[in-house]
């Protein structure tokens, strides 16, 4: 194997550990009870000894202990804690089954005091929300929705609304790495950005890592969205849904085979004619996914998943144009036990974007697109309960489609035109150590390796100096460069390459059991650059890979926190401070046209980006009342220079503020268990007004009114903020039926605040003179959705 | 062809609500405007041509100051030098001998509160109008009156068009510019609807031949002034630079453009 010498080394470096004491492990998986669904990051712990774990994303743990007799612990949020106790005197597999908390009858109670692993491990700047939770956070037009859900955590926001995608602190929508079993997703957006493509009846489970990314990670600079989908149950068939007012759900999973394979299939869709009360005219506009897994369990040693993901919008305006695109993945992975202390998972993926338009006034065709082929071997190796490795490989190769322009007719005025197809090929090798040095100081270090290879393609553009944007000295403008010839390529040959080194640190030092306190640096690189010039991005917006004019983008990021949990842990605080630099973000000259530009190395420049801030989580976990309160203080600026003296860079070389920098942004989410039958939700978002440019002064031209801009970013839109209600409703179970139904109603926006999404300056069209109008997306709105599971 | 989609991006985002509020806007110091617009329209001689200076104003400001006193005169590539002379204080200054020639180069000099602009720019010619079409179950919903002014590329040369739509009884004129990137060579329309047009408006449509740098000012600059400014789909708007020079004091830049145009019209009664 590749990655053999890696191993070798860190076997030596613990070699003495070894050999000293007879030690041995117990492993297994936890499940939940009534469905086999493993469950991820359950804690197991050993209180005598003060150590424990955590199952991975396949619900599997492993530990090794010195001979002898524990107690140990189970214990995941939501379920009744288990409570054991294991003689270890051989290598030991020992699964778990979990029971729902609320109808678990004789709940053990757990009088130790149990020290809450996150306290200890040093992942930190990381969020985790399960599907349940999700579920209860009161939306607009009652669809509940991952990415605004986690926009009300700390360090997270968005340009606003109907812009789509999130910002993870201060970083730009293309910078989060999202996945979906494994599998990348480059636009997480339904409509416009209202809402997301994520199904949350088939999600399982999410994890956000804002910051200490570990080093299996990498590709994004900003962070990692890595949500995992359900496998299905696989004792018995069953399903659930819900019907909304603006899309309905239906969702099945049962076993193919008895407590060894399972299906899950989800289907979500909008209803067609959404907008049609807005427009007046004829209109469709909706959007579909498909959400498929099967997963078997061939022995104890090996399980097999194979999952499906399919999404669309579909845009049409009376005949004058028809816009369909979305993602679509596959995926087969395989999870292989080489030991119960080496875990293994390989995954095959491929996914790809679609885009495309129909223009029928100007008759013609418009497809673009990115695909991939993914291939990830990755390896998590429990050598004993103080060290822990995580290693593997992946390979990507991309191929790039930035457009097809095709006339539709033949009286089109249109050419045929097509985009010159790229290419790439991305790599890396990575290891992760996970080691305890005391009981109170425990480091986590890793290494990736990442290169990135730009393929042959037809016509490269060459430049004089490789200078694709030149600078225009008499009027101050940037221009195009004009080619001074071009350059073909094979398929085969690398046009050019990148190679990198990315260090990753975390440390958590215990100052008691219930108080810490963890640092993190992490470096990252970014291939890929989402070519967007607008303020929050557009589906039809193209991804572009480095290359001979485009340089990968930079990230160095340091983090500290304090961490406590208090009251039994029903309370935790997260005080988190972060710092981060990103070199060679791309900024583009005015007027850049973005779309169907087959050179964009000519309108392209290089700058950089820093944000900064603080984050406080405070979180009740437990009770009939519970909820957070986040709060995050931040900057994020990004800045053009000239690249010489001369040069003007963009906004004058000065930094200015992204369109997604909010100095303070407040968010508050609780919900309350008022009785058996009524639940209610609640958030309140109070955020500094998102930056915007308005204009200096004005001028005439052509007979035209035209306002002339200043500073980017210069100005705020007003303070936002909004309160929205929900309360869920069970009405009375009935004993022997399976059937389970449950009400939510909700107001989003409730005392109608018209918050700005946007302040557009023009003449008036009756008088001429001149006015600022306030676009306001969502004032108040009433919701009601019902759901059922059977 | 990005205009189109921009358009269809903010469209469908009208699930909103807008009006008109109160908004603080910082202001700048004056800065001279430059409207040198040389128009020779087709069948004439080409010899009346204007000129306007103006100002800069706070953009809340009901008047914009016109630019008096200053000497404004274009010289082409014969020495001869074309004085332009104000009318009264309107800011707009005249000359009666202009000499045009497609594809010659002139020079403009502008000298204003003892400093010196200068801008240089050629000749650019333009293609006939050669029909118009009229559709009415057409525009952006289908029930617009839709117009369609078609003119024919010169091929295998880059060619840049600025189109405008005046109806007589409306008060907005319709502006647009079209290159030829995806349209070489072909047939091709100029394209116009208009919710409040009606039977029996006209139509004065006039194509402009112009260079490509002022392709890339003027769609800079029409991107700015449309509605929807500012909203998430729209580029970050900045200051637009045209091809004046402040010779004199270059950080004291100007506004405005220089261009001379080949221009045919073409009047349409809309049916």
């Amino acid at each position: 194997m590749k990655f053999s010498p890696w191993l070798l080394l860190f076997y030596c470096l613990n070699i003495s550990n070894v050999i000293a004491q007879e030690k041995f492990t117990i492993s297994g998986t936890i499940s939940e009870e009534k469905s086999n669904e493993t469950l991820i990051g359950v804690n197991i712990i050993f209180p005598e000894i003060k150590s424990g774990t955590t199952t991975n994303e396949y619900g599997f743990y492993s530990i090794t202990l010195s001979k002898g007799t524990y107690k140990l612990i189970v214990s995941y949020l939501g379920f009744s804690t288990l409570s054991e106790i294991i003689v270890l005197d051989q290598n030991t597999t020992k699964n778990f089954s979990l029971i729902d908390a609320p109808e678990s009858l004789n709940e053990v109670i757990i009088t130790e005091n149990i020290e809450k692993l996150n306290i200890r491990t040093p992942q930190m700047s990381v969020n985790s929300l399960t599907s349940s939770s999700i579920k209860e956070i009161p939306v607009v037009l009652g669809e509940s929705d991952i990415i605004k859900a986690i926009t009300l955590l700390p360090g997270v926001t968005n340009a606003g609304e109907g812009s789509s995608g999130f910002n993870v602190r201060g970083g730009a929508v293309d910078q989060n790495l999202i996945l979906l079993d494994e599998a990348t997703i480059y636009n997480s957006s339904h409509l416009f950005g209202f809402f997301s493509v994520f199904n949350p009846d088939a999600i399982k489970d999410l994890k956000l890592y804002k910051g200490g990314i570990p080093a299996r990670y990498g590709g994004r600079v900003a962070s990692v969205l890595d949500i995992y989908q359900k496998e299905g149950n696989s004792k018995e068939f069953h399903a659930n849904g819900g019907i909304g007012i603006v899309s309905s759900r239906l969702l099945a999973e049962g076993p193919i085979k008895k407590d060894k394979g399972s299906f899950l299939l989800g289907g979500r869709s909008s209803y067609a004619h959404l907008f049609l009360p807005i427009f007046d005219i004829n209109n469709i506009a909706y959007f579909y996914d498909l959400n498929t897994k099967l997963s078997y369990k061939l022995n104890d040693r090996n399980n097999i998943y194979l999952s499906g993901y399919f999404g669309r919008d579909v845009f049409s305006i009376a005949d004058t144009f028809e816009n369909t695109y979305g993602n679509s993945v596959l995926n087969f992975r395989w999870n292989h036990l080489f030991s119960d202390k080496l875990f293994s998972n390989l995954s095959l993926i491929y996914s790809d974007y679609y885009y495309g338009l129909k223009l029928n006034f100007v008759e013609f065709d418009w497809v673009s697109g990115i695909k991939n082929f993914n291939i990830k071997y990755d390896f998590k190796h429990y050598l004993s309960n103080t060290f822990k490795l995580e290693y593997g490989i992946n390979s990507i190769y991309y191929k790039f489609n930035p457009g097809d322009i095709k006339p539709t007719g033949a009286s089109s005025g249109i050419n045929p035109f097509k985009l010159i197809d790229k290419y790439a090929f991305e790599n890396a090798i990575y290891l992760d150590v996970e080691q305890k040095l005391s009981n109170k100081l425990a480091l986590s270090y890793g290494l990736r390796f990442s290169s990135f290879f730009r393929l042959g393609q037809d016509a490269l553009n060459m430049y004089e100096n490789n200078q694709a944007v030149t600078f225009n000295d008499d009027f101050k403008i940037y221009e195009k460069a004009e080619p001074i010839g071009t350059e073909s390529f094979k398929k085969s040959d690398v046009i050019k390459s990148f190679h990198n080194l990315e260090p990753r640190f975390s440390l958590s030092y215990k100052l008691n059991d219930h108080t810490s306190i963890k640092a993190s640096y992490n470096r990252m690189n970014q291939y890929l650059h989402l070519l967007s010039n607008t303020s929050s991005p557009t589906p039809l917006d193209v991804w572009a890979p480095s290359g001979k004019y485009i340089k990968p983008q930079k990230l160095d990021q340091f983090a500290i926190g304090y961490f406590k949990n208090f009251n039994d842990s029903d309370y935790s605080l997260e005080i988190e401070s972060f710092f981060k630099t990103v070199k060679n973000r791309i900024d583009y000259i005015d007027g850049a046209d973005l779309i169907a530009n087959n050179a964009i190395e000519q309108v392209i420049l290089n700058g950089r980006a820093k944000a900064y801030g603080m984050e406080v989580l405070l979180k009740k976990n437990e009770g009939r009342f519970k909820g957070w309160l986040a709060y995050t203080l931040s900057k994020s600026e990004q800045q053009t220079k000239g690249r010489t003296p001369n040069e003007l860079g963009i906004n004058n070389g000065n930094w200015y503020n992204t369109p997604y920098d909010k100095t303070h942004d407040i968010s508050l989410t609780g919900s309350y268990q008022l009785n058996d039958k009524w639940k209610l939700n609640s958030n309140f978002l109070f955020q500094t007004g998102q930056p915007a440019t308005f204009p200096n002064a004005q001028y005439s031209y052509n007979g035209v009114n035209i306002p002339n801009y200043g500073d980017r970013n210069a100005n705020r839109l007003p303070t936002y903020h909004r309160l929205d209600l929900s309360a869920t409703y069970i009405p009375k179970l009935e004993k022997n039926k399976d059937w389970q139904g449950y009400w939510v109603f909700g107001f989003y926006n409730v005392y109608n605040r018209r918050n700005a999404a946007s302040i557009s300056f023009s003449g008036n069209n009756e008088t001429g003179l001149n006015e600022a109008t306030r676009l306001s997306i969502f004032g108040i709105i009433p919701s009601i959705s019902y759901n059922f599971k059977f | 062809m990005r205009n189109v989609l921009y358009l269809i991006a903010i469209n469908l985002l009208m699930v909103s609500c807008q009006d008109v509020i109160e908004v603080k806007v910082p202001s700048s110091k004056p800065r001279l405007v430059i409207e040198a617009s040389i128009n020779w329209f087709k069948g004439t001689n080409g010899k009346q041509q204007s000129i306007k200076l103006s100002l800069t104003a706070p953009y809340f400001s009901t008047e914009i100051p016109p630019a008096n006193n200053a000497t404004v005169t274009i010289t082409d590539t014969n020495n001869n030098t074309f004085s332009f002379i104000e009318d009264a204080d309107s800011g707009i200054y005249f000359n009666n001998n202009f000499i045009p020639v497609l594809n010659d180069t002139y020079i403009l000099t502008v000298i204003y509160n003892d400093e010196t602009y200068t801008a240089t720019e050629t000749f650019v010619p333009v293609s006939n109008i050669d029909s118009v079409e009229q559709k009415n179950d057409g525009g952006f919903s289908g029930n617009e009156i839709e117009i369609k002014a078609y003119y024919t590329d010169p091929a295998d040369q880059k060619n840049f068009y600025f189109f405008e739509f005046e109806n007589d009884r409306l008060p907005v004129v319709s502006l647009n510019v079209y290159d030829d990137e995806f349209t070489d060579g072909n047939r091709i329309f100029a394209f116009y609807s208009d919710e409040d047009a009606e039977t029996g408006d006209i139509l004065t449509i006039n194509n402009y031949g112009i260079s490509e740098r002022y392709y890339e000012y003027l769609f800079i600059l029409l991107q700015q002034t449309d509605e929807e400014s500012g909203d998430p789909f729209e580029t970050q708007p900045s200051t637009v630079r045209g091809n004046c020079i402040n010779q004199t004091n270059p950080n004291n830049f100007p506004l405005g453009y220089f261009r001379l145009s080949q221009a045919d019209q073409f009047i349409y009664t809309i049916e």
